[in-house]
């Protein structure tokens, strides 16, 4: 089922990118402004791409959840995609070295390429042959996504000196973890409660 | 049922609580007092005033009441600057988010 689907989510998650580069090429846009939109679609990629995780913990197994788990990792390379359009538009607006050098220890953006290697890290083992050849350590490894999206949001607040808009994009997420660490805990204290029964 | 209801109960709490902590947040928005949009001063004489920092002009604004510039200066540092919107007076200037100049007195 998700094989046959899986090429339209690669169409819907790449049309944005092709709406932008056409609008690019066409002179409808400059890269400057087409920063914002790509910065926020990786973050929301990746908030997408790590929800499905704690909603099976909270919910269970269902044919919903385990479908968007099937397709997780083309969600994470689509948000990889983003982040590195991001970065080539950035790069396209300051046009030389010396001025992003000048700027890389201002908080809004060294915490971006810190942001931008942790996806790096997690999208160059996307591969199917990574995933078995890396075993447990390819799960270590994705990992990396958590500080990607939380220094990516952070990225977005210093830059905008808002908190606002980052916070909304991650609240999804805090509810989420919350949520599946009270159920974590409930059902921990649930068994020893019954292994403490069982042993009376 | 009650761990489904239970979850519904906290999803609804967490919920109002961010649309309750989202107007306290916004407050990292810049404040410029511009008045009704009719005295405000064409976007023309805004770019005239960036022109005289000697910036290249990015892209102008209107962000909430106040006019907005992103501009280049003459070291290529991207700038993100407020301007009142009838004095045209530079109000505060950010570089990346972090504050490089604030008008005396300004604290909007």
């Amino acid at each position: 089922m998700i094989g046959k689907l899986r090429p339209l989510v690669w169409l819907l998650l790449a049309l944005p990118a092709l709406l932008m580069l056409y609008q690019l090429a066409s002179g409808e846009t400059f890269a400057f402004k087409l920063l914002h939109p790509t910065g926020e679609l990786a973050l929301r990629l990746m908030v997408l791409a790590l929800m499905v995780g704690p909603l099976i913990a909270i919910f269970g197994r269902n044919r919903f959840l385990l479908g968007w788990l099937a397709l997780r990792r083309n969600i994470g390379v689509a948000a990889f995609i983003y982040g590195l359009l991001h970065l080539v538009f950035y790069v396209m607006d300051m046009a030389a070295i010396g001025p992003i050098l000048d700027e890389f220890w201002l908080p809004g953006i060294w915490t971006g390429w810190l942001s931008f290697a942790l996806m790096l890290a997690a999208a160059t083992i996307s591969a199917d042959w990574a995933v078995k050849v890396l075993g447990p350590w390819w799960q270590r490894v994705q990992y990396a996504v958590y500080g990607a999206v939380l220094i990516g949001a952070l990225h977005w607040y210093w830059l905008d000196n808002n908190a606002g808009p980052a916070l909304v994009h991650l609240a999804p997420l805090l509810i989420l973890w919350a949520l599946r660490g009270v159920i974590k805990r409930n059902r921990r204290a649930r068994k020893k409660a019954r292994e403490k029964e069982h042993l009376a | 049922m009650t761990i489904h209801l239970r979850l519904a109960a906290s999803l609804t709490i967490a919920g109002a609580a961010l649309g309750v902590a989202q107007p306290a947040l916004a407050d990292g928005d810049v404040i410029c007092s511009g008045g009704p949009r009719e005295n405000w001063k064409p976007v023309n004489d805004l770019k005239k005033a960036a022109w005289l920092e000697r910036w290249e002009i990015i892209e102008t604004r209107i962000e909430g009441d106040c006019y907005e510039v992103y501009a280049r200066n003459q070291q290529g540092q991207v700038l993100e600057a407020f301007f009142h919107p009838v004095t045209l007076e530079k109000l505060v200037v950010f570089r990346r988010g972090t504050e490089v100049y604030r008008k005396n007195g300004f604290t909007g």
